[in-house]
Parts: structure tokens; C-alpha cells; sequence
């Protein structure tokens, strides 16, 4: 009993302690490409943890001791919402998250809540795959998503520090500058992939899609989330003889065997994309990631 | 402007209509002409400006929806605008889960006693043949900004009754500040590994006998538990709970005492990319219990003191989870009984007994596909000497140090639902030698929170 009284008086004691008054804003996101994104908007003034690397596969991360403690320092969650994250931040927001980084808070942002989403569902049955009802979650790919969760993550920024607000508002600016300009270089660039015809693993392109007016023929999982099947394959097989399908495109994190037996069988071309920030050897930033991308595109056909 | 049009437009119409005009046919005829054609003129031009100011509406709807996204108004947090959205009369209901198990188990012995161990009712080996064995309901939700509340009701069949059981009921802090959280009402305490966790998330059919022989599957007691994630940069928890005293290795709690306490350390993190690790140490201490086993012939009076040692890595290439796996985990235990141990079936009367008793398992699961795992365990028990009043009771292991095998291989179709099979090969007392065979399903209907580490 008496041991009791001092576990209990020792939290009590850890409880009254001030909290240290943080010199940076620690962020703690779920992907690459937001930490990437928060390391352009809060260049030194932010610590970034990204919990995951482009070699993981969002979805189904386990919720792994490092990041309850990277958690319990999070001034900023900064994830991608839509359910993408459901398996494991839930866990870790109840267990460490404080008060400041609850769902519907300053310092919870899940960058899908701020722009259309494409595969909306009202109707969702499980056999249905792994289906977000919410709509595709995926939505990086597509560079005018980054400009908009740009602002509202410098908007964030500004509100959780204050101090340095105007630092905030002209990493952004020049952010903003530098993003249009490259968009436009990227969409001219990109305008002879109008109506190019590919296969994916998973639908996580579907952004990347409807940017570029790609045109996806087949997907190799029969269903999302649930890994190719011997069947399926055969059924993507027929699907894509005599369609001119220029590319089936893997991110670093999917087993790349179903799209060798593909590309073995239909002499399509695999592209091994980058998927993310860090995808590849040359998609070190943000930027790098869509010149990449688009690199390998038109390299593929 | 739309307005001044459309007023025009029954004007005309009105005039149209007007019979008290005099003039002659020819006229009249013209005139009507005239207006024929503005009315038509009018009508296309409304029908084009309606057309326009829908347009515009509609426009004027998507930008304000980015706007009060994406530009809050003063005094107002930069939120989404969830009001926005459409709000239904169950959208508060909670969330609902249900997690259906099915099972065939055959074994090859008659009965599963454990040599010098006095075991509760969740010890047992389970129902042979085919059964339903466990169907858990589960309910969570937001109570509000600070509290969750959750209960998981178990439906299970013993010996042709239906039993209902609250294995969990309580109510959780979701965002205290300092990585604290709090807890209350019934639940699996933090004791080691695999107590807190529900037996649908399980690697393998059944519990190793040390969590069978020391916590009759689970510890769940009514009671209340705070833990603190501390701010190291690795990982590093402590927490501890006060408790009824009511479940096993607990019973007989009456009065205002508190029955049992917990306490627990962990520590854990990464190494690089593709391993992450865990270590933890816990008590959970028993006092004045009353704690019936084998089926209440056998009664334990007094203190117990339980000490878990426990042990997880997980190994992923690259970190990646869904495609390979290797988990590896242990635990060890050792349980200090003081007090007296009556057995009826052998008709020993209250004995003094103060010795200890020990255990531990170690297993490997390997996921060597997205949907395939594999699995070893080995589980082993060490009973306590017993005092000569004991011998030839259920105390008394004979000799023998019970253990027992395990080897399985699942198949996981989705989160949702997994299918199992597992061989067992049991040496729990002397000249026992159970081969055991066990098919079983797992899936989950509806609402399935997420799995702890």
C-alpha cells in the first residue's frame, strides 16, 4: 500500500512540474511529404519527426514505442487524415498526445480535411476492400493539394508560435512563389502525358491521375488493400493486352513480384516511383519528388 | 437585375391577358404580336440569367467552403468546417464492434491439469470439439473533450450455460497534458504483455501457460490506473493502479480494502529503421486474498506477490510492416504465495505455504508474406516445494515441470479477418503427453479500434 501512495505522489509531482518552454514548434507527421512540406513553411524554427519513412507503408505502421515518446513532445500533428492513419495515431494521440493536439484543435491538422477529395463513397461495405468512405486520402500527388495545405499549415504555424508569425508568412510567400512557378512549368512539361494509359499496385496515384489526365487501365490489388491474387492478375492480364498501357507504376513500400509477372507476360514497362519525398535517391524535397515523377513518367513510355 | 426582368415579364403578361383594351382587330392583333415576342424574348433571357446566377451561387458555395477552411475568422481556431457537414441522428451512437471466434479443438488426453499448479477457470484448455467459444461485443465512443468510454460484454458457453461477462468497462482520459492518462472502471491491467491485450489480438490460439497458470488469461479488476509517458527522447512509461482485488490471482474481496495494487516501468524505441523494441518490468500485488482454483476444490488464503519481467522486438525490412514481420516476445513471471492452501478434493485442510512459483514463455512470429504468418512458442512452469501437509494435492507437480508447445501458421485476409491453425503438444503433468489440434477463425464485424504496439 504505502508503495502505492509514493507512485501516486511521484505523478503528482511530474504533473506540477512546468512544462519547458519550447524554443522550437516539434511537428510531428505522419509522412515524408507533410514533414517535408513543414520543413519548408518552418524552415529553422521547427523540429520535424516524420513517423514514417517512404519505404513504409502508411496504412499499417504499428504504433511503436519511439513514436509515443515523439508524440508526448508534439506541439503539431500533421498528418493526412481521411483514415489513412486510423490503424495507429489514434493510439498514440490518447496515450501521449496532450490537449493541444486533439482531433478539432489548432494543433491537429490532417491536410485531406482542406481539399476536394476524389472517391468520395456514401455507400461502404467492407467487402469492398480497404475503402476510405472519407475519399481517397492519397492526395499529394497532385502539386495545387501541397499549395493549399501550405497555407493552412503556415496559418497553424503562426498561430502556435506568434512570435515568429512574420517568419512564417514570408517562408510561405516565397514558398507560394516558387510553387507556381514550377507548377506551370510542370503542367507544360507534363502536357504530353494527356491520356497516357498505366497500371497501378494500389489506387494511392488517383491524385496524380486526375492532374495529369492520366488514364488508368488496371489496378493490380482485386480490390484496395487486399494483396494481388493469382486470378486477378490473369483478369489485369486481359484487361491490358492491345490497350497501349504505357507504365505500371510501384511505390517503394509495395511488393514489386505482381507487376514483374505483368510486366514479364505484357512487356509493359515497371516504373519504380518515388511515391514520396525520399522515394528515391533524387526525390530529396518536395519539388524534387514532381520533377522526379514526371521524369519517370515520360521516361517510361 | 433578375428581379426587374421577371417583374417586366408579368407585366407584359398581364397585359397580355387584358381583354378591356378597345381598339380595332388589326391593332389589337399587332399589338398582341408585339407582346408575344417580348414575352418570349423575356423568357429566354430569364431562363439564360437564372441558369447564370445558379452558376454563380454554386461557385460562391466552393469558395466560401475554402475559405472558412482555409481562413478563419479572427478569434476562431484554423479547424476544418466540420458543421458542414451532415449531421444524422446516429451520428453520436458509439462505435460498435464484433468479434466472432470459431474453433475446433481436439486434444489426445483426457484432461489438462497442471502439475503443482492450482489454475482458474480461463486456464483450462477449452471446449474439444467444434464451438463458438468467445463472442465479444464491444462498444467505445467520445464521451466528450476529455473522457472515452469503452465495454467489451463476452458471451462464451460453459458446460451448456451461456455466460455473460464484463471483461472491460471503463471510462479513459483521451488528452491530459505531460503524457498522463487515466483510467477507471473494469480492464485488463498494464501487466506486462499480453494482459492488456484481448485474446482476438492474439498470435496464437491459445494463452502460454505462464498468463494461463498466473493471471487466468487476463487480470481485469474494478479499479483505476494513471500512467505517464515521461519526456525522455526514447520512449519511457511508468504507471501503476489500485484495484478490488476481485479477479484472479485476487477473490473474496469484500469491504472497503483495497485488494490488489500494480505498478509498471517500460522503456523502449528503435534501432534503426527496421527494429523497434520494448522492455518492461511489473508487479501486481495481492493482499487477504481468497482465490479459488480448479473449479473452487482448491482455496489459497492470503498475500501473493506477482513479478513480470517483460520482452517484444519487432524486425521489419525497411520498417515496413505490411509486407514482413518477425516478432519477438517473452515474458517471465514469478509469484510469491504466503498464506494457506487448502485442497478439498484431496482433503488436505488449510496448509501453511510461503514458497514461490515460476514461469516463462518465448515466441516468434514471422510474417513472410502480406497475409501469411508462421509461429513457435515454448512455455514452461516451475511449481514451489510444497510442505509435506500438501503432498498429493493439486499443489504437488510430482516431479514434473509442466510445458508446452505450440507451432501455428495464419492466414489474414484483411485486418478484419484471420483463419488459424495450430498444433500444441502439452507435457503438464508427469505421463501426460497431450497432442493437441486447434482450427480456429477470427473476424470483426463493424467498428475495430486500433492495436496497441
Amino acid at each position: 500500500m504505502r508503495r502505492l501512495f509514493f507512485i501516486i505522489a511521484g505523478l503528482g509531482v511530474l504533473l506540477a512540474s512546468p512544462s519547458p518552454a519550447f524554443a522550437k514548434v516539434n511537428v510531428f507527421a505522419c509522412s515524408p511529404e507533410w514533414a517535408a512540406l513543414s520543413e519548408e513553411i518552418g524552415g529553422d524554427l521547427v523540429e520535424v519527426k516524420s513517423a514514417t519513412n517512404a519505404r513504409q507503408d502508411v496504412h499499417h505502421i504499428r504504433a511503436k514505442p519511439s513514436l509515443l515518446a515523439a508524440m508526448r513532445k508534439a506541439d503539431l500533428v500533421f498528418c493526412t487524415g481521411a483514415s489513412l492513419e486510423i490503424g495507429w495515431l489514434p493510439i498514440l494521440i490518447k496515450k501521449s498526445g496532450g490537449p493541444n493536439v486533439q482531433p478539432e484543435t489548432i494543433g491537429w491538422l490532417m491536410a485531406s480535411d482542406y481539399v476536394q477529395k476524389l472517391e468520395v463513397m456514401s455507400n461502404v461495405d467492407r467487402s469492398m476492400g480497404h475503402i476510405h468512405p472519407e475519399g481517397n486520402p492519397h492526395i499529394h500527388l497532385d502539386p495545387h493539394n501541397i499549395a493549399t495545405v501550405a497555407d493552412v499549415l503556415a496559418e497553424r504555424l503562426m498561430l502556435l508560435d506568434e512570435a515568429n508569425a512574420a517568419t512564417y508568412q514570408q517562408n510561405l510567400k516565397s514558398f507560394q512563389d516558387r510553387w507556381a512557378g514550377l507548377i506551370a512549368q510542370w503542367e507544360a512539361d507534363a502536357a504530353s502525358l494527356k491520356g497516357r494509359k498505366i497500371v497501378v499496385y494500389h489506387n494511392a496515384w488517383a491524385y496524380l491521375v486526375e492532374w495529369l489526365g492520366l488514364e488508368v487501365t488496371a489496378t493490380l490489388e482485386p480490390k484496395p488493400g487486399i494483396p494481388p491474387t493469382a486470378s486477378h492478375l490473369e483478369t489485369v492480364l486481359k484487361q491490358v493486352q492491345g490497350k497501349d498501357v504505357q507504365a505500371i507504376l510501384v511505390s517503394p513500400y509495395e511488393d514489386e513480384d505482381a507487376a514483374e509477372w505483368l510486366s514479364d507476360k505484357s512487356n509493359i514497362p515497371v516504373v519504380h516511383m518515388p511515391f514520396t519525398v525520399g522515394g528515391n535517391d533524387k526525390a530529396g524535397s518536395l519539388s524534387a519528388l514532381f520533377d522526379e515523377t514526371l521524369r519517370l513518367l515520360k521516361q517510361g513510355s | 437585375m433578375s428581379k426587374k426582368l421577371l417583374l417586366a415579364a408579368s407585366a407584359a403578361a398581364i397585359l397580355s391577358a387584358s381583354p378591356a383594351i378597345a381598339a380595332d382587330d388589326a391593332d389589337l392583333n399587332a399589338l398582341r404580336e408585339e407582346i408575344r415576342a417580348m414575352q418570349s424574348a423575356y423568357e429566354t433571357k430569364i431562363r439564360e440569367l437564372e441558369n447564370k446566377v445558379e452558376t454563380l451561387e454554386a461557385k460562391q458555395v466552393r469558395t466560401d467552403e475554402k475559405v472558412a477552411a482555409v481562413e478563419p475568422a479572427a478569434g476562431r481556431p484554423a479547424v476544418p468546417a466540420t458543421s458542414r457537414r451532415q449531421v444524422n441522428d446516429n451520428s453520436f451512437n458509439p462505435e460498435i464492434g464484433v468479434i466472432l471466434q470459431g474453433k475446433y479443438q481436439g486434444f489426445s488426453e483426457d484432461d489438462g491439469d497442471i502439475a503443482g499448479f492450482a489454475i482458474g477457470e480461463e486456464a483450462e484448455r477449452g471446449t474439444e470439439g467444434l464451438s463458438i467459444d468467445e463472442t465479444e461485443l464491444n462498444f467505445s465512443a467520445n464521451i466528450d473533450n476529455l473522457f472515452r468510454g469503452n465495454a467489451t460484454i463476452a458471451l462464451h458457453e460453459r458446460e451448456g450455460e451461456v455466460e455473460v461477462e464484463v471483461e472491460e468497462a471503463y471510462v479513459e482520459t483521451t488528452s491530459l497534458p505531460h503524457g498522463l492518462q487515466a483510467k477507471a472502471g473494469r480492464f485488463f491491467s498494464e501487466l506486462g504483455y499480453l494482459n492488456s491485450h484481448h485474446s482476438h489480438a492474439d498470435d496464437f490460439a491459445d494463452r502460454p501457460l505462464t498468463n494461463r497458470a498466473f493471471l487466468d488469461g487476463n487480470y481485469g479488476d474494478d479499479g483505476v490506473q494513471i500512467s505517464a509517458v515521461l519526456p525522455t527522447d526514447f520512449y519511457s512509461e511508468i504507471g501503476g493502479g489500485a484495484y478490488r482485488g476481485n479477479d484472479f490471482p485476487g477473490g473474496g474481496a469484500d469491504g472497503g480494502e483495497i485488494g490488489s495494487w500494480t505498478a509498471y516501468g517500460r522503456v523502449g524505441g528503435d534501432i534503426g529503421d527496421n527494429t523497434s523494441w520494448r522492455l518492461g518490468a511489473s508487479i501486481l500485488q495481492v493482499s487477504d486474498a481468497e482465490r479459488e482454483a480448479n473449479e473452487d476444490m482448491v482455496v489459497f488464503n492470503g498475500d501473493s506477490g506477482l513479478y513480470i519481467a517483460d520482452a517484444r522486438v519487432v524486425y521489419a525490412p525497411t520498417g515496413n510492416n505490411a509486407e514482413q514481420e518477425l516478432i519477438f516476445q517473452g515474458e517471465y513471471f514469478h509469484r510469491d504465495d504466503d498464506g494457506t492452501y487448502d485442497d478439498m478434493d484431496a482433503g488436505t485442510g488449510p496448509v501453511a505455504y510461503d514458497d514461490s512459483q515460476s514461469g516463462w514463455y518465448a515466441q516468434g512470429v514471422y510474417k513472410f508474406d502480406p497475409q501469411w504468418r508462421a509461429g513457435v512458442r515454448y512455455s514452461q512452469l516451475y511449481a514451489g516445494d510444497v510442505p509435506t501437509g500438501l503432498s498429493g494435492s493439486a499443489l504437488d507437480d510430482g516431479g514434473h515441470d509442466p510445458w508446452a508447445a505450440a507451432a501455428m501458421v495464419d492466414w489474414t485476409n484483411s485486418e478484419f479477418s484471420r483463419a488459424r491453425i495450430q498444433y500444441n503438444r502439452e507435457e503438464l503433468a508427469d505421463g501426460h503427453e497431450d497432442n493437441q489440434i486447434i482450427l480456429q477463425y477470427v473476424m470483426s464485424l463493424g467498428a475495430h479500434g486500433a492495436h496497441a504496439y
